[in-house]
């Protein structure tokens, strides 16, 4: 056990190396363009604050009259104390707050359509990948292939035109109607995950193929293994083999892959949340940029960043769990 | 009378084109990219404000106008060149840097080993949307800094892919064979192992160009791109910015959506190809397949199928 | 009286492929009778693995069964529907597989594979489950403690053992043994082999045994089939071909296989006239050791593989280092082709340190003077190049042919190995030649660069044994012809015996005894040494019947 634990921390710290690279990042992009940052930023404030406000602002971004290293401390300092400074499109509001809530939305939204694309798509690509010939395998890889080539938001597109706008059978947008009001209640609930079928299913549908190919293909693999020879040759049935033997031993390495296409299947999500006016991290990312709201678009971009962070952390435990190659 | 590398490379590609889905894949590509650079020629000038803004599919129009009222087949060939020279430039950086960094990474292990993986894992697990976003907002919009972002944002899958390729060779035993006979590395990883890597860099390089195009188009949706140019990207941006759902004119939107996935397709046929040509087993068991009476298949049970009696 | 346990009857199986069908199996007939030990021997392509996956039916794709029957049990196992078919398996038969390590799924543990066996084809749940699982352990001397281990944290031993108790589940009537014992080390191949026995006279069981070594078979065997290319040559009872049998494939295969005990036979390999060693080493090994720091994410750890070895070579002589696995042999074959560092002791060629501790170029002298053979014939050649390339590049790269003259050498060279006509063989990619022929390649590119010293890491393990006395002889007639002197390094104390002047054995990581060859193997002095040579000896069946083969834990057997 005390290797696992060792493991898990030696993870943890690689993910707090990331973590400082996309800081310091963040830190040095604005001061790596031409023109000097804290004149692009404030011009955007100019007679909106106070001087002081701006002066705190500047000590937000160590965007102050230190030396380097001293405006990088200062930086530090701030993200750490969880101080992300004001947002521009959303003035006077600070970023934190924005982010919050939208975070909540984002991960309901795309948390939920990734659990449900990645469950789905390893089952089919299980089955398909045990009746080895048949039509499934023969339509199925390559529809969803085609599928899978959309851009995600495109699809989004003409999900929402054909079933909400001319079939009227899903709302516009939004993440929840007019007509009910935020918190624990049924009415509240229910409007949600209304208001959420739609974006889900694009994305679910644009995501599956790659899950189910990822597993067919780790499957096929796994099938031509010895193992499963024997466990043919013990004349165990067809169910116990394909899920006990095969699926089993497949799904590990799919699971690792799960984790490093996070943050690629996020950024589709956070592109689909906008053709859905969806109040999610990427309808902020969308107002955000037309705003030139760097302060905002930095502050996503260090909540995304620590959430697929976090989320790949949680996988790393996930595998440990579940693979007995892992025990001495 | 030695065997010089354009024999193993040409070799290596008349391979992969005698596979069907990979010579499929190649003609649509071709095919879009002869549109793309034709296009000023066949097309009417798809920057003109010509007609009534977003009035359908007509004779005068093929694919209608969109909210400005320029021909949207225009603005749909036009838009394939720049996106796709981004999407391709930003696949063959993408696999140089991956070889280079990968290749050294996998060859040499040691410290130089765990330095580069460092920087391809921080790299691999920073989400690349929002980090394309901040530095597309930073600098000049334009083809030069998307096809940077892109490479930045981008580089770190296959350079992992690459490495593990490399360290798989690199314990082979021809690879020490040279070594004893006092082949230098560089000539080793150039001329014994990079061959043998042929289809891996070209899957790797397609796999690029379709994340390339994804992405750039993605990006040019938010805003980040010139709007002031043709791309596919751009097309979808005024689409969007038009309401084009919200007043039904679906064909702003289905034909630029319509021919990046039809492109992305026809990528992913390839590599679905060379997938084939690299693992003979998927073509012997296809063929297994075709020539066994399908209700004899059932997994895990040899077929008997008797030809003579 | 028709005793038979099995019936094979014109078997026929192919392997589809885009163009032409391979016959992998060509009409095959034989009948097993109870009780017997039956085997089956045939070298890779034979198709012997193929008829037993072929009478439990779990051929993968692309193989088809095209014809002939199997009856087992009065029933014809391929004429019955898929249903029947399971439950003749492991029921009527049951298998040991090859490569057997490889058999167990990694994510369960051993108890769960044993009771799934129970569970799927008897009645017994439970506790009664459990106890015949833990009375299959015993019978195989696993320990009880080991049921709830999962496979990587068993020995190759172990886990072999584990997939016995598995094929001893139901007890069936037939039991399948391909390979069962090909991955392991001979000591422990001869234990499990002789607990297998003895189970068998216990409990009655019928044994097919499949294997490419005959000499193994012979020692335990009642009747032996050989199959070549798909066919059957010959069948009949051991002893009938131990002296010889009928066919000249038979005879063949006899005669290839060395012994490590008993006086030296006729036919030996060709020796100088005189071996004058002279009093300078051509190559001298002092306190060489090397330890691996396994920085594994869970256990980090220093492994010891070479601890303090010292030994010398003297020009023309050949050496034969004998070891298992885990005995450091290879490595020491990396050290001195200088490969990898060590991490202390030193390397003297013809006399001078070549400091290998400290420094990081190795000179390209050096590349001139030592080179190497390996142990798989088609990793060390690289299926891109062709021959030519292969040879031409270390000539090119040391200069020492002009270019106009290359193309002859390396036809000379081709020819030398035995490889005519050069000029054809020049052209072929490696996958276009058998095993023997790339080996043969892979000895022509380390004579090319005339060495002084070569060493041969396992150059004929991964080869059929028909071939393997033409390559040692290949060697033999080298070391004459081109004044050399070579390391042999292998696992298999009969080659060394027939090969080399003087013997080295090892176990991990030490030397144990040398001496010169004829004399270690008649007088060995370790407890070690003996072990080995009875194991490859005649008789080494008997010898261990009567002890008592208690799991060793410490060895890891």
């Amino acid at each position: 056990m005390n290797q696992s634990l060792n493991y898990l921390l030696r993870r943890l710290g690689f993910y707090f190396i990331a973590a400082w690279a996309a800081l310091t990042l963040n830190f040095f992009i604005p001061r790596l363009m031409p023109g000097d940052p804290a004149a692009i930023i404030f011009a955007r404030f100019r007679g909106k604050l106070k001087p002081e406000a701006i002066n705190a602002l500047r000590e937000t971004f160590g965007l102050t009259d230190e030396p380097l290293l001293g405006q990088y401390w200062s930086y530090l300092k701030s993200i750490l104390q969880g101080d992300l400074g004001i947002s521009i499109a959303y003035f006077p509001e600070p970023v934190t707050n924005i982010i919050s809530s939208a975070l909540l939305w984002t991960i309901f939204l795309a948390g939920f359509s990734l659990i449900i694309s990645f469950s789905l798509g390893t089952l089919l690509g299980t089955i398909i990948a045990w009746k080895r010939s048949g039509k499934l395998d023969s339509t199925l890889p390559p529809v969803l292939a085609f599928v899978g080539a959309f851009p995600y938001f495109w699809l989004a597109m003409v999900a929402l035109y054909i079933f909400g706008f001319e079939l009227s059978w899903f709302p516009l947008g939004h993440a929840y109607g007019d007509d009910v009001t935020p918190g624990f209640n049924m009415p509240f609930i229910l409007s949600a995950l209304y208001h959420a079928a739609l974006p889900a299913l694009t994305m679910i549908l644009v995501s599956l193929g790659g899950w189910m190919l990822s597993m067919r293909n780790i499957m096929i693999t796994t099938l031509g293994t010895d193992y499963i020879s024997f466990a043919h040759a013990k004349g165990l049935s067809s169910r116990l083999i394909m899920l006990r033997y095969a699926a089993r031993n497949a799904i590990l390495p799919n699971f690792t892959g799960f984790g490093m296409a996070l943050g690629f299947v996020l950024s589709g999500a956070l592109l689909t949340e906008i053709i859905f006016s969806y109040p999610g991290q990427g309808y902020l990312l969308l107002q955000a940029v037309r705003a030139q709201d760097f302060p905002l678009m930095q502050g996503l971009f260090m909540t995304i960043t620590f959430a697929v962070l976090a989320a790949n952390w949680m996988v790393d435990i996930a595998v440990l769990f579940f693979d007995p190659r892992t025990r001495k | 009378m030695d065997n010089n590398q354009d024999s193993i490379f040409t070799r290596w590609i008349i391979g992969i084109l005698r596979n069907r889905k990979a010579i499929t894949g190649v003609v649509i590509i071709f095919l879009f990219i002869f549109l793309a650079a034709l296009g000023p020629f066949i097309t009417q000038d798809p920057t003109a404000f010509l007609s009534t803004p977003l009035s359908p599919p007509s004779w005068e129009h093929w694919l209608g106008t969109n909210g400005q009222g320029q021909d949207v087949l225009a603005q749909t060939i036009s838009g394939a060149r720049q996106t796709l020279l981004v999407g391709f430039t930003t696949g063959i950086m993408v696999v140089l840097i991956g070889a280079l960094i990968g290749g050294i990474s996998g060859y040499y292990s040691g410290r130089i080993d765990d330095f580069l993986s460092l920087l391809i894992n921080v790299f691999l697990v920073m989400p690349g949307l929002p980090l394309m976003v901040i530095l597309a907002s930073w600098l000049p919009p334009g083809p030069a800094t998307l096809t940077g972002v892109l490479v930045l944002t981008g580089w770190a899958w296959n350079a992992r892919v690459i490495r593990s390729q490399m360290m798989t060779f690199r314990s082979r035993d021809f690879v020490s064979a040279a070594i004893v006979s006092g082949e230098h590395n560089i000539r080793i990883i150039v001329l014994e192992i990079m061959p043998r890597m042929l289809s891996l860099l070209a899957s790797s390089f397609i796999g690029a160009s379709i994340y390339a195009i994804g992405a750039q188009v993605g990006l040019e949706f938010l805003g980040l791109g010139d709007v002031s140019t043709v791309t596919w990207g751009t097309n979808l941006y005024w689409a969007s910015n038009d309401m084009a759902l919200l007043t039904g004119s679906w064909w702003n939107f289905v034909p630029t959506g319509l021919s990046i996935a039809i492109v992305s397709f026809a990528l992913t046929l390839i590599n679905f190809g060379i997938d084939e040509v690299t693992n003979p087993r998927l073509i012997a068991e296809r063929v297994w397949r075709e020539k066994i009476p399908i209700d004899t298949v059932v997994n895990g049970i040899t077929p008997v199928v008797k030809d003579h009696e | 009286m028709n005793n038979s346990v099995i019936s094979i009857q014109n078997l026929c199986v192919n392997y589809i492929t885009p163009g032409d069908p391979v016959k992998a199996v060509n009409d095959v007939s034989f009948e097993i009778q109870q009780g017997e030990i039956f085997g089956l021997v045939g070298e890779s392509g034979s198709g012997k693995s193929t008829v037993v996956q072929a009478v439990l039916r779990t051929l993968p794709p692309p193989a088809v069964i095209t014809g002939g029957k199997v009856i087992i049990n009065n029933k014809d196992i391929l004429s019955i529907s898929n249903t029947e078919v399971l439950q003749y398996r492991w029921k009527q038969i049951s298998i040991v597989m090859q490569s057997a390590l490889n058999a167990l799924n990694p994510v369960l543990t051993v108890r769960e594979q044993i009771e799934d066996v129970l569970k799927e084809h008897s009645d017994l749940k439970g506790k009664a489950a459990e106890d015949r699982t833990k009375e299959l352990l015993s019978l195989i001397d696993i320990d009880v403690s080991r049921l709830d281990s999962y496979p990587h944290q068993l020995s190759g031993g172990m886990r072999q053992r584990v997939v016995i108790a598995i094929a001893l589940a139901l007890m069936p009537p037939l039991i399948i043994m391909d390979e069962p014992t090909t991955a392991l080390d001979v000591i422990v191949e001869r234990e499990i082999l002789a607990k297998i026995i003895e189970l068998r006279k216990e409990l009655g069981f019928t044994i097919l045994f499949i294997t490419h070594d005959l000499n193994l078979l012979l020692e335990f065997a009642d009747r032996v089939a050989i199959m070549k290319n798909g066919r059957l040559v010959e069948l009949d009872k051991a002893q009938k071909i131990r002296s010889g049998g009928k066919h000249d494939y038979t005879q063949k295969l006899i005669r290839s296989l060395p012994s490590a005990s008993g006086p030296r036979e006729k036919g030996l390999l060709p020796k100088p006239k005189s071996l004058v060693l002279g009093d300078q080493p051509i190559l001298e090994v002092q306190n060489l050791s090397k330890s691996f720091y396994d920085s594994g994410i869970f256990n980090p750890m220093s492994i010891d593989v070479v601890n303090n070895v010292s030994f010398q070579v003297f020009p023309g002589e050949i050496i034969g280092l004998v070891g298992e696995s885990g005995s450091g042999k290879s490595t020491i074959a990396k050290l001195i082709t200088r490969l990898i560092r060590p991490t202390s002791g030193d390397i003297f060629l013809k006399g001078s340190n070549l400091k290998i501790s400290e420094a990081r170029r190795v000179p390209l002298e050096y590349r001139k003077q030592v080179q190497m053979v390996f142990q798989d014939p088609f990793g060390s050649l690289n299926s891109v190049h062709t021959v030519y390339h292969h040879l031409a590049r270390p000539l090119l790269r040391h200069q020492l042919i002009p270019e106009q003259k290359l193309f002859d050498y390396i036809n000379e060279m081709l020819e030398t190995v035995g490889l005519r006509p050069g000029t054809t063989f020049a052209e072929k990619f490696p996958h276009e030649m058998s095993g023997g022929e790339r080996q043969r390649v892979a000895i022509a590119r380390a004579l090319s660069l005339s060495p002084d010293l070569i060493i041969a890491d396992e150059p004929t393990s991964m080869l059929d044994v028909s071939i393997r006395m033409e390559i040692l002889e290949i060697f033999a007639r080298m070391r004459i012809e081109k004044n050399l002197t070579i390391v042999f390094i292998t696992h298999d104390l009969a080659s060394a015996r027939y090969l080399a002047d003087r013997i080295i054995v090892l176990q991990h990581g030490s030397i144990v005894e040398e001496g010169i060859a004829e004399d270690l193997i008649q007088s060995p002095k370790e407890a070690y040494t003996k072990q080995l040579i009875k194991a490859a000896s005649p008789g080494w069946l008997k010898s261990l019947s009567f002890k008592n083969t208690k799991e060793k834990d410490v060895n890891h057997v």
